[in-house]
């Protein structure tokens, strides 16, 4: 099993990943809702395979916001490493495997993952949750996004980290003096507010995520442009048919969901000294250690 | 709808979304509390007390509230949606770089500026045949040209030139845009906001200036009112302009221009003694500078709204955009062989698009505007003589009074390079005496109207025949064609779009190709050059038979005793039309009669039909501020 492991890991490793892990599955079918559990998309999954990418350069995240807001997410190379990464697995070790669809599910709630990514990653070690929003943050890697293989697979989980990079020690020195994080203070949407306790760890995390939202999900604003353009002030039926779920993920996958449009805005990560310094997210820097 | 299901099939109302919408919205996962770090601790107990702070899924909710997951899922829906505001995104756009959120430097969508309806309205007119818009781009003759910043570029380029010269004051490049600041400023926090129209009715003055280059600054428009203007027409143009501000003088020759404006309901900026009811002028120029961010104009944008010399029917609005105007300056500039070691003078008032031109070619080039108020031909004299102008915009009028007065002796005008007639039909004789007198400069003339700025004109370089003869040839990015019938046409980037809020101008103005119908009849000699004979409507038919008055008007001024003529249709029972001439004497004490006249015009061998019929000596004829000859107003007895 730590064979099958540690081929796995090398195998995400050369493909570009900078983290890999396996969630606990239990803890996995115990904390994600009822439909979103492993089981609930593939009944015979023995284990949950995160791995994450990322890596920005430090001019990447002096672009202005749009060009960030359009050219920042890498998760495409997250997916393809874990699409390969099943067929990997399958061949290797002749284990039925599924590379884990990242999309939401609008049925379930807003911006409800089919499957939360986050919580395997969070589970399987390669991140913890920042003040902002609970985006994952790494020490080493910084900002990542992530993706996840189901496997039939038996191998053994690892552990969440041991300590939580967020706060960094000068983002505690900010919220002393001010009571807010840089990311609290420059997110254009004012989404996050929170509290530090005396040892500067999180007390707490509050995030808006409907303001965040409306700053950086446009997929949404597509049903009330189309029904304000057709000047649908009174919920007609045919209104009431651009906000089902379905159609729903129809705006998704023709905006955000294609790359193309604004899913997120990176300003709390581009004030946050963990996503832009992490030493190890540098290719070079990581050759080097 | 939820699964294809519509909301009579979810059993979903009105009063469902009324009473759980907010509840459901909040359950969800759009607000989520955290405390601690529960999962990566694997702190069980906090997960399972924190689910519904972190947020509840559709079925979940449901679970709690009562309700069907898909009665859930469509409450969600909708109230998400109604929250939602559209358009959030434009808040990023400004960020990175190095530029962060500023929570108190940002202005909310629904706060920021929007255009008046009635400065829409002007906007609205400019229209252009997108096929010319894009050559005129596209041959460099439409570019970012604006007043502003024009008026920066020689700032920068001369901060310690001179820019305006008067009675011995200068005021530098930089000490104009000081004070064109501090006003604009002035200007923007008593009301003026960018597209809204602001009177001006000044002589030729700085404040003149200021005033003009602070409205541009601002976005605004300018509209000019002559100033023998009074009531009755201040509040017609101001009634049809939409002014919503106004400066002018406290009181002139009797009369307050400001108190008209302030009856007809505009603010008004006084320049002089203070006017009750009335911000002064001196007040808003110390204001602080606006803010160097504060959104310039483009050349798209319209700038001025003149109003034509109305010589021949009610006064028509004429907009302008700083692409029209200002390409049509740039491109003169070079033909006129002016500099920014020029200086020059304009005999013409700024309230009138030929001295707005003097302005705009001087600013091309950087070169200083010489000031003079108000036109006397003694105060011109003496100015040319004192501040040593090299370039003259004059009308014929004021040459021919100067000449009249003997101040055209001497060498007072040698420092004259340059001088442009224009404003109304210039006698040829006029030119090469003007020529002859002062012997180093150019005597050029201009034909231009407030509908194009300058279409026509003589170059310095041309022979004195063509100066005194022809208006001269297009002035770059011009086309002029003669029509049948002799009537002037011209398309161009100097054409102005069409008239403000006057459809039945437009109707009749242009052509079905796009040429502006000037009214103007005109020649074209074999060398390109036009020459303008008449106007269109001046045009007397005598039972059938045609002529243009001009030709008899330039006999008449010919004569001894007469210093102005015009001729003018009387109706006439049995021929419909018959010529009636109005004369001013040179000297009031003579007397004219009808028989002398005839008999002075058939000696200049003119057909007996075009011979005038009736005879009126008027004390002086009714002018327009280029000293051009208002036929409309004269009164038959």
């Amino acid at each position: 099993m730590e064979g099958a492991k540690q081929a796995i890991f090398e195998y995400c490793r050369k493909h570009g990943a900078l983290a890999a892990g396996v969630a606990d599955l239990a803890a996995c079918e115990r904390i994600a809702p009822p439909g979103h559990r492993p089981r609930d998309l593939f009944p015979r999954v023995k284990s949950v395979i995160s791995l994450g990418v990322g890596g920005q350069t430090q001019g990447a995240w002096q672009l202005p916001a749009k060009a960030m807001a359009y050219s920042g997410s890498t998760e495409a190379r997250a997916y393809k490493i874990a699409y390969g990464l099943a067929f990997f697995i399958e061949h290797k070790f002749g284990a039925p495997s599924v590379y884990v669809p990242p999309d939401m599910d609008p049925e379930a709630g807003p911006r409800v993952p089919l499957q939360s990514l986050k919580l395997h990653a969070e589970l399987a070690g390669i991140g913890a949750r920042s003040l902002a929003g609970d985006i994952l943050l790494h020490p080493q890697f910084g900002f990542m996004y992530y993706a996840s293989v189901y496997t039939e697979l038996e191998l053994e989980p690892d552990a969440p980290m041991q300590d939580n990079p967020c706060p960094a020690p000068s983002c505690v020195n900010l919220y002393r003096q001010t009571g807010r994080t840089p990311c609290m203070k420059f997110c254009p949407a004012q989404c996050l507010s929170g509290e530090v306790d005396a040892e500067g760890r999180q007390k707490m995390m509050r995030y808006d995520m409907a303001a965040c939202a409306e700053f950086t999900q446009q997929y949404e604003a597509v049903p009330k442009i189309l029904a304000e353009a057709v000047a649908d002030e009174v919920r007609s039926a045919g209104g009431e048919r651009l906000l089902d779920p379905d159609t729903k993920m129809l705006w998704y996958k023709v905006s955000a969901g294609s790359g193309a449009w604004f899913a997120q805005c990176f300003e709390c990560m581009r004030v946050c000294p963990i996503a832009t310094r992490a030493p190890q997210a540098d290719p070079i820097l990581r050759r080097k250690a | 709808m939820a699964r294809g299901l519509t909301r009579a099939q979810l059993g979903v109302t009105d009063a469902m979304l009324a009473t759980f919408g907010d509840i459901v919205f909040r359950m969800s996962h759009n607000l989520q509390v955290r405390e601690g770090d529960p999962v990566r601790r694997l702190d069980w107990e906090a997960i399972e007390r924190q689910r519904e702070a972190m947020g509840l899924a559709d079925g979940q909710i449901a679970a709690r509230l009562g309700l069907t997951r898909q009665q859930v899922m469509f409450i969600r829906n909708s109230e998400e949606s109604r929250r939602f505001r559209t358009g959030q995104q434009a808040y990023l756009l400004d960020l990175g770089g190095g530029r962060r959120f500023r929570a108190e430097k940002v202005v909310r969508l629904e706060e920021r500026f929007s255009y008046s309806a009635d400065a829409l309205r002007l906007r609205d007119t400019f229209r252009f045949d997108a096929a010319l818009a894009r050559r005129y781009v596209e041959r460099g003759w439409w570019g970012n040209d604006t007043l502003p910043g024009w008026l920066a570029r020689n700032a920068a380029a001369r901060p310690d030139a001179p820019a305006l010269v008067l009675a011995g004051q200068v005021v530098s490049w930089t000490e104009l845009q000081q004070r064109v600041l501090r006003f604009a400023e002035g200007l923007r926090s008593a009301g003026v906001a960018a597209g809204e129209v602001v009177a001006v009715q000044l002589p030729n003055i700085p404040e003149f200036v200021i005033a003009y280059l602070a409205i541009c600054r601002l976005g605004a428009v300018m509209t000019t009112l002559h100033m023998p203007y009074r009531g009755m027409e201040i509040a017609a143009l101001a009634r049809h302009s939409r002014a919503r501000m106004a400066i002018c003088l406290g009181e002139v020759k009797g009369s307050s221009p400001a108190a008209a404006f302030l009856d007809a309901g505009t603010k008004v900026v006084v320049v002089g003694a203070p006017v009750p009811g009335a911000l002064a002028f001196a007040d808003l120029e110390s204001s602080s500078p606006l803010a160097r961010d504060w959104p310039a104009p483009v050349a798209a944008d319209p700038f001025v709204l003149l109003y034509t010399s109305g010589t021949t029917s009610a006064p028509k609005a004429v907009p302008h955009s700083y692409h029209t105007l200002l390409s049509n300056a740039r491109l003169s500039v070079p033909e006129h062989g002016l500099s920014a070691d020029d200086r020059v003078l304009s005999a013409a008032p700024f309230t009138h698009l030929f001295g707005l031109y003097a302005l705009h070619c001087a600013w091309a080039c950087g070169a200083a505007s010489v000031l003079l108020p108000a036109f006397t031909p003694r105060d011109l004299a003496e100015l040319i003589a004192k501040e040593r102008p090299t370039a003259l915009w004059t009308a014929p009028a004021h040459i021919a009074a100067a000449r009249a007065m003997g101040l055209l002796e001497g060498e007072r005008w040698s420092s004259l390079r340059l001088a442009i007639m224009s404003g109304s039909a210039c006698p040829e004789e006029l030119v090469r005496d003007f020529a002859a007198r002062v012997p180093r400069c150019a005597v050029t003339q201009l034909w231009g109207m407030t509908e194009t700025q300058a279409g026509l004109y003589t170059r310095p370089q041309d022979a004195i025949e063509m100066h005194a003869r022809s208006a001269g040839r297009p002035s770059p990015g011009t086309e002029v064609r003669i029509a049948d019938g002799g009537e002037l046409q011209v398309r161009g980037c100097l054409l102005f779009p069409g008239f403000y809020d006057n459809a039945e101008a437009n109707a009749g103005s242009f052509t079905p190709d796009g040429w502006y119908r000037t009214g103007d009849l005109a020649v074209m000699h074999a060398e390109g050059s036009v020459a303008i004979t008449g106007r269109v409507k001046d045009i007397i038919n005598r039972g059938g038979m045609k002529f243009n008055p001009a030709d008899v008007e330039r006999l008449l001024d010919s004569h001894p005793k007469i210093l102005q003529s015009a001729v003018v249709p009387m109706p006439d029972p049995v021929l419909g039309e018959k010529a009636c001439a109005f004369v001013t004497l040179r000297d009031a004490s003579q007397s004219l009669t009808l028989e002398e006249l005839v008999a002075y015009l058939l000696q200049m061998d003119i057909a007996k039909t075009k011979l005038p019929e009736k005879l009126v000596v008027v004390s002086e004829m009714p002018l327009t501020p280029t000293r051009k000859i208002i036929k409309g107003k004269l009164r038959l007895p």
